[in-house]
């Protein structure tokens, strides 16, 4: 507990002056990466928003066919689907490791941030190809099922591969934020549970389950985001059942030079995205309640 | 003192002449001695082995004319779209897929003026009014040897008949629309492809859907050579470069080469480039006897002078599309149909392509 509140031991006047000082300086401190926002995203997107809606002519008719055609609806809906997918697998996978993480020595710990980290500095594409030659029909994953008995399993050009495939490569903006907010909670709470009556299981669920939420939130937003915009890893490791949005903007913009429907179609997909952050904010709220009534 | 100025008067002319003659018929390949020094040209292409060897194609002319040329890319046409619309276009000369050249004539890409391309070695029908052709290839039919020993499909025909000849297919799925491969779903869909209709195209598409859940559509050239290498298809719709390459890897696959598809790159001058005259020597160069040996003999290509005798392997040489017996039995699309239908058709079939 004492960890915990050690934090928010700074003496009230001096936090009161150096907010105040901080409000005057901070606008400098962040001009650049503003700066560098405005330029590099906010311009284009209000470019691309205002193309949506001025070519070829002025209105709504780029929105008028993405919702008018079918498989605009299944492609938004299907690339929803399989970033929820790979946010799960990447928090499965990447919850004990980073718990792992946090436990073991130092030696340790970098052996296994090394481990996330160097298949990032990896080309995605070299990646990717990779994981064709392991998911293929005649692949190394799948010969290891045959000689098991469980006969071959369809991976590549199915969901399955896609989802597979960009959860390894999105693993590392899992782990990291759940490390960093792992690495904070101090493990002695646990032995405190323990010592009150709570059985391993229950501990986890009732103390440290809910003191780790804010990386698990953090840690699937980035995942989910990142994964929303996809290109290469579905294109590659997909089927036709697996295309992503992504790759009908491309087709949109860089094929029929259709700069029009393809605005429309990446201002969709950020509304969405928008709508369904929304929604999910009250849910990341939650864990600061219990840490403030504690 | 007389004859010498005589002398000198008549070698002047003859000079003059030789030039005035340079001037008005270009030969394909030549290029005067300097005529570009101090300029810097950009020629754009697709990257990788094959834009290597282009620039290899093009040395003798770079080494002759004194220019600098640049290399960029991979082709886009958005990208180009941009340069052209913001007026600062910094390609000179753009190598682009089969249809950009038509679909864009005179909005993003300049008619060529054919008084400065010798374009007398092209093969026929290669030509449109904004392109020259950058190289011959086909899409060609490769089938599993072991799968189909003694009945081997002969046709796209067989292809697209499933009873016939179970398996998995491959096609292609890149992205661009293959006339060609629609074409020959629809004559195998029992349809015509006198006069084609915006319903032929669905009907086609439907015989292409009927192939089944399984079949694959291939993203790259390296993918379908994958797909070759490690049997996971049983027919496979392949570039006739990775088709060779996968055949010298060890891929138990042969060619069928009846209506094999044929497929150019295009050569082609972008609106508002700084130096058009500069861009058509390029291209005057690049269609030259010896660069296209040089060229088919790095990439594998075929080339597009009618007389070029590419020093390359066997292997190589059978899948050289420019033999008159398989100049025979391509297949030409009608680019005219497909330009004129260029969004409909991409519409349904990118339809296709996202699993609808």
């Amino acid at each position: 507990m004492r960890a915990i509140d050690s934090r928010n031991t700074v003496p009230a006047v001096a936090a009161d002056d150096r907010r105040r000082w901080f409000r005057g300086q901070a606008f400098w401190l962040v001009a650049p990466a503003l700066l560098l926002l405005v330029i590099c995203l906010g311009l284009p997107l209000a470019i691309v928003t205002l193309r949506s809606f001025s070519e070829p002519q002025w209105g709504w008719q780029n929105y008028a066919w993405f919702f008018g055609t079918p498989v605009n609806l299944t492609v938004l809906q299907r690339t929803f689907a399989i970033s929820a997918w790979v946010t799960l697998v990447c928090l499965i996978a990447g919850y004990p490791y980073a718990y792992v993480m946090t436990a073991v020595g130092p030696k340790m710990r970098l052996v296994l941030i090394l481990c996330v980290l160097v298949p990032f500095w990896v080309s995605g594409v070299v990646r990717t190809l990779a994981w064709v030659i392991l998911l293929q029909d005649s692949g190394v994953i799948n010969s290891v099922i045959r000689a098991v008995g469980l006969g071959p399993v369809k991976l590549i050009r199915t969901q399955t591969g896609v989802v597979i495939g960009m959860a390894q490569v999105l693993l590392p903006f899992m782990i990291l934020p759940l490390y960093s907010v792992m690495k904070t909670i101090d493990l002695r709470l646990m032995q405190a549970a323990r010592s009150l009556g709570a059985s391993p299981a229950r501990a986890f669920a009732q103390v440290y389950l809910p003191l780790s939420l804010p990386g698990v939130y953090a840690g699937a937003i980035i995942v989910f985001i990142l994964a929303l915009g996809f290109y290469i890893t579905p294109a590659l490791l997909g089927g036709p059942r697996s295309t992503m949005l992504s790759t009908l903007i491309q087709n949109q913009v860089l094929s029929l030079l259709n700069w029009g429907r393809g605005g429309a179609m990446g201002v969709v997909l950020l509304i969405a995205t928008f709508v369904l952050l929304a929604l999910a904010a009250p849910l990341s709220r939650q864990p600061h309640k219990t840490g403030s009534r504690r | 003192m007389k004859t010498k100025i005589g002398h000198v008067a008549a070698l002047g002319l003859l000079m003059i002449t030789t030039a005035a003659l340079a001037q008005s018929k270009p030969v394909a390949g030549e290029v005067a001695e300097g005529s570009l020094k101090g300029k810097t040209l950009t020629f754009v292409s697709y990257g990788g082995i094959y834009q290597d060897g282009q620039i290899a194609a093009l040395k003798e002319f770079v080494d002759k004319s004194g220019v600098t040329l640049l290399s960029d890319g991979p082709t886009e046409i958005s990208k180009l779209q941009a340069q052209v619309e913001s007026g600062n276009v910094t390609w000179d000369v753009v190598d682009t897929g089969d249809f950009p050249p038509y679909v864009y004539c005179g909005k993003l890409f300049q008619k060529l003026d054919f008084s400065k391309i010798d374009t007398s070695n092209i093969p026929e029908g290669q030509i449109s009014e904004c392109s020259v052709p950058a190289m011959n290839y086909g899409v060609v039919l490769m089938y599993n040897t072991e799968k189909y020993k003694d009945n081997p499909p002969k046709s796209w025909k067989d292809f697209f008949d499933i009873e016939k000849f179970p398996g998995s297919r491959a096609l292609e799925g890149s992205g661009d629309l293959s006339g060609g491969m629609i074409e020959q779903a629809l004559l195998a869909a029992g349809g015509s492809v006198e006069n084609m209709t915006v319903a032929d195209i669905d009907k086609a598409i439907e015989k292409v859907r009927s192939l089944g859940p399984d079949t694959i559509f291939w993203k790259t050239g390296a993918d379908s050579q994958q797909l070759a290498e490690s049997g996971e298809a049983d027919m496979i719709a392949m570039w006739t470069g990775r088709a060779m390459t996968a055949v010298k890897n060890g891929a138990k696959y042969t060619p069928a080469w009846q209506d094999w598809l044929v497929v150019m790159d295009q050569m082609t001058i972008p609106m508002g480039v700084k130096d058009p005259d500069a861009a058509h020597a390029l291209i005057n160069a690049y269609v030259g006897k010896s660069a296209q040996e040089t060229l088919a003999k790095t990439t594998s290509y075929t080339p597009i002078h009618k007389d070029a005798k590419p020093e390359v392997d066997e292997i190589t040489a059978a899948f050289m599309t420019n033999t008159p017996d398989k100049l025979k039995l391509g297949y030409q699309q009608n680019i005219k149909f497909w330009v004129e239908n260029f969004e409909v058709a991409n519409e349904k079939w990118n339809a296709l392509m996202a699993g609808n």
